[in-house]
């Protein structure tokens, strides 16, 4: 008995599977963490890693599936749950609060009784967290400080102070160098190798493959919600990495016909700067052609679409649609042609609570209603055109545009912009929660809008889309254009190493 | 090291904006309204910004938890109807007082469960309550003053410690209150949160819904408060003398500093944004100026604070 408990892992995730709606997040996921080991946790977007840490600390209910903790089977239903199993998250996203001091924010929840009874000893607290933040090496930080002062380095050494001022013995680290640099980034190694020492076990989720060799104990590989890979750091290469992550994208049952022959230059842009981060992106879009923007999650995609849509600033650099100047502002850029299909479609893409064909007309009203006078019968059959054009599955026209489906109201997005007259189109995840055959359509969609002479660049984060739909990739990295895929390089797996951070 | 800033509830670096307004305010009306600067106007500026004070002191709160409550001002005045009529009856006035701080409490919690739990805007919520607040209050008193209510409540009204009104010194032991209830105490902590992060609240474990219902239920009650120093000031109860108070707090609550976003707020900010708010309105008074102007020189003190902000975040 004394053995087993003895070698019993801090921490066993047995079989958890998850379900959204239309989605297998998990599907019958294992990970073990024993103590003093760091566990790389790696994976494509989706793959199912933040469900599972979330499942760890309790914001994800399993359907299936149980938690050992030293051997013994435990239930996470809450945050304060996981905190008791001596679980401690390092968020991507902060949990912290702007407006109150560095120790506040370490002892949130935890605060520090006063002698006079319901108040808190804010000395002894800031002493505390003092003793705490010089035992980790961040002594420049000042306990007393507001958080809301701090940089973003700043705040994620707060952040990691918070997660280790809570005594856990499995400490979940998720992308902890996102946001630091140099010898942060030596200084956090340091400190989890002292966690090791410790006995402590780390479950660490990075992008940056060479961070793996680094402090990787061992790795387990997930892919589309499952296990593909568990393995040491010895045993493999980045490159070996990159495949298991990368496998075969099981969803992109669509593969693009024949690339339609490149028309002329539609976009091209020049050292492209912009004040939402942007830097320096040369990309050129031919009429015809499908491009597809690839990265991970904060690689600069958006920015970028954001930027050529006029929604944030061009500091420098060079931008042109058909060879003249890109108008300042989105309505300028819309009248020249451009068409966003944005990524969160409910709330940017459409007005969820009027009819189809009001969201298929909003757009295009100046053009079809020259004269500003508004005449039901025109509007009528210009939308029942689209509807049939686009096979839009509804009822009737006047439908709320809520009660549709994914892919159907995706196809009100899109018809919105035909009806505008756009004959440049940005998708930003045309295909997120739709499902399988109504993603095939929308990318037969695109197909038929380029082999009609119009222009897309399709941003995505299921790099098997862009690897199958685009005629050729550019991808990105660090707010930036790292590289250009075509032909037979634009494969899944060439993307992500492009997209990822090892040299 | 020094004291903490944040646990002080001190923050030098605002402590500008407002201080100008008050300072420049009170050095004009000094000049050009006669017997703005005497002994008794004072005083009455003082008495005047009590009742504000007790509206605006949870209205930071509630700004801070990035929510809003327009049904403050009807609250009170409902309140303030409710501790008359007990009064006409015959009740004590320690029964009446708690009668009033009941019905203000009650209105705060609906108030919470409304914004926190069914996720209504606070905007859309409070301005239902206040209108139920503002009709009940004149239903129930046929849009008359309640008169009679004995002299009880106005002699204490009236009185004076060290040399001081009843009205102010009770401002001030709110003040110090709610100072330590935020800076203090695991509450106020939490107030910060529930604007900074709510999200931060649930993964410590704490939940956010009772915190954030607290805080509407502490405006309820607070209005209850006030109606208690309203009603000795006019020695009778009238259902809508307290309409429009929303407007004058949440305006001291902003010159003084607080915003609507991150959990951005500050309680010395708003004492000196009620007295600012308090000088504006007594030196027009003096001056003779109408009192739809001085509601619109309140909303001119508004507009100039934040657009100061937003002049320094651009720069």
């Amino acid at each position: 008995m004394n053995a087993v408990v003895q070698t019993a892992p801090l921490l066993e995730m047995r079989g958890i599977s998850k379900a959204f709606p239309g989605v297998r997040a998990l599907d019958g996921v294992s990970m073990t963490v024993h103590a003093g080991e760091v566990h790389m946790l790696l994976g494509q977007n989706g793959a199912g890693k933040s469900t599972l840490i979330k499942a760890l600390y309790g914001a994800v209910h399993p359907d299936e599936g149980e938690f050992l903790f030293n051997g013994k089977t435990e239930r996470i239903h809450s945050a304060a749950d996981a905190r008791r199993l001596g679980v401690a998250v390092i968020f991507q996203e902060f949990s912290l609060v702007p407006y109150l001091s560095v120790a506040e924010n370490i002892y949130l929840g935890r605060e520090f009784p006063s002698r006079v009874p319901g108040l808190v000893d804010h000395r002894r607290m800031r002493a505390e967290a003092r003793r705490l933040l010089d035992s980790l090496g961040m002594s420049e930080l000042d306990a007393a400080a507001p958080l809301h002062g701090l940089g973003v380095a700043q705040q994620q050494m707060v952040e990691i102070a918070k997660a280790l001022s809570q005594n856990a013995r499995i400490l979940v680290m998720d992308e902890p160098t996102a946001a630091i640099s140099g010898h942060e980034i030596e200084r956090l190694f340091e400190r989890i190798r002292t966690l090791k020492s410790a006995g402590i076990g780390i479950v660490y989720i990075s992008h940056r493959l060479r961070e793996v060799f680094e402090i990787g104990d061992r790795i387990t590989v997930l892919r589309d919600g499952r296990n593909v890979a568990a393995l040491a750091p010895l045993e493999t290469t980045v490159d070996a990495l990159v495949r298991l992550m990368a496998g075969r994208d099981v969803n992109s049952a669509y593969r693009r016909q024949a690339a339609a022959g490149a028309g002329p230059v539609a976009l091209e842009t020049r050292a492209l700067c912009a004040a939402n981060g942007l830097r320096n992106a040369t990309i050129t879009v031919r009429a015809g052609e499908i491009v597809g923007l690839a990265g991970l999650v904060g690689s600069g995609r958006t920015e970028f679409a954001r930027a050529l849509f006029g929604a944030d600033r061009i500091i420098s650099g060079e931008a042109r649609l058909n060879g003249e100047p890109l108008p300042a502002g989105p309505a300028g850029i819309v009248r020249r042609g451009v068409g966003f299909v944005p990524e969160s479609r409910k709330s940017e893409g459409l007005a969820l609570i009027r009819s189809v064909q009001d969201n298929l007309l909003v757009s295009g009203l100046r053009r079809r209603f020259p004269n500003r006078w508004y005449r039901f019968k025109t509007a009528a059959g210009a939308a029942a055109t689209l509807i049939q054009r686009l096979r839009i599955a509804t009822s009737t026209p006047r439908r709320r545009v809520q009660t549709l489906s994914g892919g159907n109201q995706q196809k009100v997005v899109i018809g919105k912009w035909l009806e505008a007259g756009s004959r440049f189109f940005i998708f930003d995840e045309p295909t997120r929660g739709i499902d399988v055959a109504a993603k095939t359509e929308i990318f037969g969609l695109i197909d038929e809008l380029t082999a009609g002479g119009a222009a897309a660049i399709l941003i995505s984060s299921e790099l098997g889309e862009i690897a199958s739909v685009c005629d050729r990739a550019y991808v990105m990295r660090d707010k930036t254009i790292v590289g250009e895929l075509r032909g037979d390089e634009l494969t899944e797996e060439n993307i992500l190493k492009l997209a990822m951070h090892h040299a | 090291m020094p004291e903490s800033a944040v646990a002080q509830g001190w923050s030098p670096r605002r402590i500008p904006g407002v201080a100008y307004a008050l300072v420049g305010l009170g050095m004009f009306f000094s000049i050009f309204a006669r017997g703005f600067l005497s002994a008794p106007n004072l005083v009455n500026v003082g008495a005047q910004s009590a009742i504000l004070l007790i509206v605006a002191l949870p209205m930071t709160l509630i700004i801070m938890a990035e929510g809003l409550d327009l049904s403050a001002g009807a609250v009170l005045g409902l309140s303030g109807v409710t501790l008359s009529l007990a009064l006409v009856q015959g009740a004590p006035l320690p029964v009446a007082f708690l009668l009033a701080l009941a019905v203000g409490s009650t209105f705060g919690a609906i108030n919470g469960l409304l914004v926190a739990v069914a996720d209504i805007p606070p905007f859309v919520a409070t301005l239902g309550t206040m209108g139920v607040a503002e009709g009940l209050a004149v239903a129930l008193t046929d849009g008359r003053s309640v008169v009679g209510i004995g002299s009880t409540l106005p002699a204490l009204y009236a009185g004076k410690f060290i040399g001081a009104p009843f009205a102010v010194w009770a401002a001030v032991l709110t003040y110090a209150v709610f100072h330590v209830l935020l800076y203090r105490t695991r509450f106020g902590a939490y107030v910060f949160a529930l604007g900074g992060n709510r999200e931060a609240l649930v993964l410590a474990g704490l939940g956010a819904n009772r915190y954030h219902i607290l805080v509407y239920v502490l405006g309820g009650l607070l209005s209850g408060f006030g109606a208690l120093l309203l009603t000795g000031r006019m020695s009778a109860g009238h259902p809508t003398a307290a309409i429009g108070m929303e407007f004058d707090a949440i305006a001291a609550v902003i010159v003084g500093g607080t915003r609507f976003e991150r959990g951005n707020g500050w309680l010395p900010g708003t004492a000196l944004g009620v007295i600012t708010v308090g000088i504006l309105k007594n030196g027009l008074n003096v001056m003779a100026v109408s009192s739809s102007l001085q509601v619109a020189s309140i909303g001119v003190l508004v507009i100039a604070a934040l657009l100061v902000d937003s002049i320094r975040e651009r720069r």
